[in-house]
């Protein structure tokens, strides 16, 4: 998640996504995204040192 | 008896009637669905009812019973599926028109057990679309309605499920949990839901919102139909590599203890954050009928509360939009604006992210776990609010403006990212007449504390009693 999503940056992901950059949507898009990923990055005050992922490859034992 | 009181009477007592065949599945189903055609206009629960097989399944179960072929306790008793239950040769939606037309060719494992234990399927239940909403609003099929104010939402996802069974047209219903979806709408419709434990049942043959975070659930009147489900469908999956291998207790027999001594953490950071004075006020009497029925309540702290929407919504952004890269990019626009905005906006996240989700989860994990050295279940309100109205997208709690999802998902989230099992069975109704629902938490794999728990609350109290006047 970058620090601030510049509509540079935005079209960008969104063209290498798939999505159709010319679509009017793309403005509703970036407003919303520019609403929401500053609320999920709150994260990034947690120390995580030495923490793994929960969703470790585990191979089966069957 | 008439068939507007059988249409009321709990799955466990309707069973003891149709094993003493003192009344047919024949008679139960053809009620039921008398109240269907009465009620669909006004609640919308289905999306596709199933009138012809479900009769055709009753006059099969009251043959299997009168010769002696008595199946359990779901035999002959009606049920829905949320439409993202996949039931052979019957259409699929997942609640959105791109797969109106979808027939699976197997059945859910779910869907499988449930009619092995000769529970009749009347029908797929409406839900908000691709279960990717907690309101119940659905412009594809249009929004579920709440029986006891029509003009207010169900809740959802698992909308349609909170209306058919409050409203007496289902005895029972199975919904999915991604961020609450059984839970909301249970205590917004004022039933009983369960989240069970993740892995304790099976996904397999079930439309995916988040692999890590989605759960089926029972929703019922009363909890020990909630118990009674669990009996018919919990059990190792192989087909759904996250299914637990474990031996199934039988979970009514849970129900006979009683709750003395039971150490009932209070969750100090659920009443910090924003609730409505009348939720507050009724789960505060809820925790007192806890109390005098011998729980020891304990003020608990769960400090990392305030991170489970962010890391839940990266984890639930990200596996949601890979499972539905395909369709967001062709028939994106399709989609009911707001999921097709929460599904796009999964594509700005970097795998960095999720992995750092993920690694967040590992210490929301441990300190989940960590609050069970000092107490048996937690407990606080389900939802803040009581149901508001279709269309809402901002709710007021005291003087905070929060928006309708955030606001919704706020207490059931946490366990859908730790997978530890809740539910939610109603505590009161609000001045207006909307119910609201306590919350009833346990540490992974103690189904049966929590429905202890939950059943000694609910037959000290008489809220479930209480019916929609339709």
């Amino acid at each position: 998640m970058a620090a601030t999503l510049t509509k540079e940056m935005f079209l960008s992901i969104a063209r290498s996504s798939g999505l159709d950059i010319e679509d009017p949507h793309m403005g509703e898009l970036y407003a919303f995204v520019q609403k929401v990923l500053p609320t999920l990055r709150m994260i990034d005050q947690l120390d995580l040192t030495d923490v793994e992922p929960l969703a470790t490859f585990i191979p089966s034992k069957e | 008896m008439g068939s507007h009181d059988l249409c009321f009477r709990s799955a466990a007592e309707l069973s003891r009637l149709i094993q003493k065949k003192e009344i047919s599945p024949v008679e139960v189903v053809e009620g039921h669905l008398k109240r269907t055609e009465a009620l669909e206009p006004m609640l919308n629960s289905f999306i596709t009812t199933l009138p012809d097989q479900a009769m055709a399944a009753a006059r099969q179960a009251e043959r299997e019973i009168q010769v002696g072929k008595y199946r359990g306790p779901l035999h002959g008793i009606p049920l829905g599926l949320k439409d993202l239950y996949y039931v052979k040769g019957i259409r699929n939606t997942s609640g959105t028109k791109i797969f109106d037309q979808f027939i699976p060719s197997y059945d859910s494992t779910m869907a499988m057990r449930l009619k092995e234990a000769g529970g009749i399927l009347m029908g797929k239940l409406n839900l908000h679309p691709l279960a990717y909403g907690p309101t119940g609003e659905n412009p594809d099929y249009g929004p579920m309605h709440n029986p006891w104010n029509l003009e207010r939402i169900t809740g959802g996802s698992s909308g349609g499920s909170g209306s058919a069974v409050v409203s007496g047209q289902c005895t029972l219903a199975m919904g999915t949990d991604t961020g609450g979806s059984v839970r909301i709408p249970s205590a917004l419709c004022g039933i009983v839901g369960l989240k069970p434990t993740y892995g304790l049942l099976s996904r397999y043959g079930i439309t995916v919102l988040s692999w890590s975070q989605d759960h089926p659930g029972p929703m019922a009147r009363t909890v020990e139909d909630c118990a009674l489900v669990l009996n018919a469908a919990a059990g190792h999956d192989p087909n759904d590599p996250a299914s637990a291998k474990l031996t199934v207790p039988d979970y009514t027999k849970a129900l006979r203890g009683d709750i003395k001594g039971v150490r009932v953490g209070i969750l100090k950071e659920f009443f910090e954050a924003p609730l409505d004075p009348e939720v507050e006020e009724l789960v505060r009497e809820a925790k007192g009928v806890l109390r005098d029925l011998g729980a020891t309540l304990v003020e608990i702290s769960w400090p990392m509360f305030q991170y489970s929407a962010a890391i839940a919504g990266i984890i639930q952004m990200a596996e949601a939009t890979a499972y539905h890269r395909d369709l967001i990019k062709t028939r994106g626009s399709e989609l009911m604006p707001m999921v097709r905005l929460r599904l796009e906006s999964g594509f700005f996240l970097s795998g960095v992210d999720y992995v750092q989700a993920q690694r967040a989860r590992t210490l929301f994990y441990r300190q989940s776990l960590g609050l069970f050295d000092k107490v048996d279940l937690l407990c606080g309100p389900s939802v803040p609010v009581p149901a508001c109205k279709i269309g809402t997208t901002e709710v007021e709690i005291g003087k905070n403006r929060v928006g309708v999802i955030a606001a919704l998902t706020q207490y059931t989230r946490p366990f859908n990212l730790n997978g530890f099992p809740a539910i939610s069975v109603p505590c009161g109704f609000t001045k207006a007449g909307l119910p609201v629902g306590l919350q009833l938490a346990g540490k992974p794999f103690d189904e049966e504390g929590v429905l202890r728990a939950a059943h000694a609350y609910e037959q000290a109290t008489e809220w479930h009693k209480r019916r929609p006047a339709l």
